[in-house]
């Protein structure tokens, strides 16, 4: 069974209710509907539901099972509005023109608590799902930022077929701090052994292992270490490795023979997104390697971003995957 | 125009909560203003309320000063 079948499998146990702002996007409506006769979410799709059904007729889409949400709904402006004003300070007539917008909306709707989770991007630039998401749903305790993983499954690693790592953050943190790292680091650690079952091993990478060079840059990485160790996850991390280091047993033995997680990491720290962003691009081209995400985490509830050329079996992946982290959650 | 920038520093000042003395037609928003990078939206929402138009979700991100909005919101009115 693939890693994305088991993690269908887990979200048909309690599907989340998912919305959808981008509810008039063919893609969307096609997945929300597999998604519905899959068992894996109760969709919701916000938009006019007159157009969402010409859409759905004209495509041939059954809309069973499929809530359509208006974002110009009195009812839910107001209460979103009152809601929104009082966390955020600002006045409530801006407050209305804010959450009637269909991506703050469905945040809105999931941080009230009348959606489980939400999956945008199709049609919207990243930085605008991000921005919408923290400013309704808002951050976890303990994050201060939101930051994501790619789930990495390799098709042959040292022998061992369908190997499966955890790349943080190649998608979101251009340079994080010492303190961002290490939260990055542990959620991606809480959320990898909650979404697919992975008993956690993170390696804080750097172009250092263990004091071999002397920079600002493997400073960072040595203090993410420390805070994060200070955040008593009791998850297995050390660092500042190299990435030879961190997965390759036989390096391991030489660099860092003590250590517990060099030669077995299976969570991969890198120290920033240039570094994060070329890597795991480098091992989905150069490898083959199936790249599943990027699954934002750090939210209070969750959210994710798909790219602009996301196909279908993509959404109905991601939707997959926000459902169990919903059930998480809950 | 002076009276879109008027509006849109009035605007500004009330989201951001800063005084509109310190608001100049060049200053960043993230940059000069404080503010967070999330709030370019809650800007947005404030210049549609001022102005009575609605303006784009992505659109709205590139809207980084105040001369960015004036010429923003001169295309809705």
């Amino acid at each position: 069974m693939t890693l994305i079948e088991n993690i269908m499998n887990s979200a048909k146990e309690s599907p989340a209710r998912i919305v959808y702002p981008e509810g008039k996007d063919e893609r969307i409506i096609e997945a929300a509907s597999n998604a519905y006769t899959l068992g894996i979410a109760k969709p919701i799709l916000i938009g006019d539901e007159d157009e969402i059904k010409q859409i759905a007729s004209e495509k041939g889409l059954s809309l069973t099972g499929i809530i359509i949400q208006s974002n110009k709904e009195k009812s839910f402006i107001e209460k979103y509005a009152v809601s929104y004003s009082k966390t955020r300070g600002v006045r409530e007539a801006i407050a209305k023109r804010l959450v009637k917008k269909p991506l703050p909306f469905a945040g809105m709707m999931v941080k009230e608590g009348d959606a489980d989770g939400m999956v945008a991007g199709v049609t919207s630039a990243t930085a605008s799902v991000i921005q919408a998401a923290s400013l309704t749903i808002g951050f976890k305790e303990g994050m201060s930022t939101p930051s994501s993983f790619f789930i990495m499954v390799l098709p042959n690693f040292q022998g061992e077929i369908n190997k499966t790592l955890i790349f943080a953050d190649a998608a979101v943190n251009v340079q994080p701090n010492a303190k961002e790292l290490a939260e990055i680091a542990v959620f991606s650690g809480i959320n990898a052994k909650a979404l697919i079952n992975l008993e956690p091993k993170i390696a804080f990478l750097s172009f250092s292992t263990n004091g071999s060079a002397s920079h600002k840059d493997a400073d960072k990485v040595i203090e993410a270490l420390k805070i994060a160790k200070e955040m008593n996850t009791g998850f297995e991390m050390d660092g500042e490795m190299q990435v030879d280091t961190a997965i390759v047993p036989r390096v391991a033995v030489k660099k860092m023979p003590d250590s517990k997680v060099a030669g077995k990491a299976n969570v991969l720290v890198f120290p920033n997104l240039d570094a994060g962003n070329i890597g795991y691009k480098l091992v989905q081209y150069l490898s083959g390697a199936q790249a599943i995400g990027p699954v934002l985490q750090g939210f209070a509830k969750p959210v994710n971003d798909m790219s602009r050329g996301a196909s279908v079996d993509d959404l109905i992946s991601v939707t997959a995957i926000t459902s169990v982290q919903a059930q998480g959650n809950n | 125009m002076s009276g879109t920038v008027n509006r849109v520093k009035k605007v500004v000042a009330e989201v951001l909560e800063i005084s509109e003395i310190q608001i100049e037609v060049s200053s960043e928003f993230v940059g000069d203003l404080g503010a967070d990078s999330m709030q370019s939206i809650e800007l947005v929402a404030g210049f549609e309320e001022e102005f009575d138009i609605e303006m784009d979700e992505d659109d709205a991100l590139g809207v980084q000063n105040v001369q960015d909005a004036v010429t923003f919101i001169e295309k809705y009115l």
